[in-house]
């Protein structure tokens, strides 16, 4: 058989590597796309039925965990210890003033004055949220919301993060009382 | 070997490929498993009042407690020491969980033990014309605002259930108590 002839053979293409490449594309992607939310503790909300979905986040958003003992973590960091600190929260005060300064500074968030009282005060316009464990004491997150309402730092858009399933119980949304 | 023979050879698939995909396609699903969709609660904190060097005017509004009845006990996964400790792997603490952990609410002053009632309790007190109170930003009439206030040992879960309670009843101004400060060891 002469060259020609080879080179006229219908040569059948063997698709299954492409295919093998194609889903390991997809499972890279979707692990990189995990790995940008590198601020997510893992951690296990709490379920709400009446929440609003969380799709279209602000794109510089600060975003706090909160551990079931209290511990206070931002960009993986142990900003706030119970156990180290105690009653002494001026961690968390530090934390979110630099948050604010620094996103200024970065033109990553932005500040609106408002006419409360009388009087014009400045307030952060974009939203902070705050991620606890389902388990974690209450008064912990209620310390950063205290914190987010001093004048200084002033990010009073909190947002609690909620999930729709729980993860620990596997239970999904319905309504309270079983009847929706 | 005759065409008769070629034919009746055992003809066999090569499998390779196949369990290739299907161990790609397992690992691709596992990992969108992962993938909890979460969601938010808006809790804007009142723009008004805290330490803003601003006076305002009281307003009324209901008062949703929260009091632990029994603590519950924590149950510590296997892996962990007695009492927990940090996990080596992720760096941070073992989780817990609690089981038989139960709370009191009370509406305003009536104590409910069941959520179920507490939702109820807040349905009637929405519907109740005595709960419109004067918007002061928009004229007219709203619903008064109504503030979860969680005593020491109250979990993120109580507050969470509460704050959920509240919104199906239909109150949209929720602000949370949280100066009440830890539990007495």
């Amino acid at each position: 058989m002469d060259l020609a002839a080879i080179a006229k053979q219908n040569v059948e293409m063997d698709m299954t590597p492409m295919i093998d490449c194609v889903f390991l594309l997809m499972i890279f992607f979707v692990l990189v796309i995990d790995l940008s939310q590198k601020n997510l503790e893992d951690l296990i909300l709490p379920r709400a039925v009446y929440q609003e979905p969380d799709d279209k986040p602000a794109e510089h958003r600060p975003i706090i965990n909160v551990l079931q003992n209290g511990a206070v973590i931002y960009n993986q960091q142990v900003v706030y210890d119970p156990a180290v600190h105690g009653k002494n929260y001026a961690p968390i005060k530090e934390l979110l003033i630099n948050i604010k300064k620094v996103g200024l500074a970065e033109k990553k968030l932005k500040e609106k004055p408002e006419t409360i009282g009388g009087k014009t005060v400045m307030l952060m316009d974009d939203p902070i949220l705050v991620r606890a464990d389902k388990w974690t004491e209450w008064h912990y997150v209620g310390e950063i919301m205290k914190q987010c309402s001093q004048p200084e730092i002033a990010f009073w858009k909190v947002e609690l993060a909620m999930s729709e399933q729980d993860k620990e119980t596997g239970e999904k949304n319905k309504k309270i009382g079983g009847t929706r | 070997m005759g065409a008769i023979e070629d034919a009746q050879e055992e003809v066999k698939p090569d499998m390779t490929p196949m369990i290739d995909v299907v161990f790609l396609m397992i690992i691709f699903f596992i990992c969108i498993d992962f993938k909890v969709l979460e969601s938010k609660l808006p809790a804007y904190l009142p723009k008004d009042k805290g330490s803003q060097s601003t006076v305002v005017e009281p307003q009324e509004q209901l008062s949703v407690g929260i009091y632990v009845e029994t603590d519950g006990t924590k149950q510590w996964p296997e892996s962990a020491p007695p009492g927990g400790g940090i996990n080596a792997m992720t760096k941070r603490p073992y989780r817990f969980k609690l089981t038989g952990h139960r709370v009191k609410w009370e509406v305003g002053p009536k104590p409910l033990y069941k959520i179920e009632d507490v939702k109820a309790e807040l349905e009637r007190i929405a519907r109740d014309p005595s709960s419109q109170v004067p918007d002061k930003d928009k004229g007219g009439k709203k619903l008064m605002p109504c503030v979860v206030e969680a005593h020491p040992g109250v979990y993120y879960e109580d507050v969470a259930k509460t704050t959920d309670a509240c919104r199906e009843a239909g109150f949209t101004e929720i602000n949370f108590g949280g100066g009440l400060g830890e539990k007495k060891k």
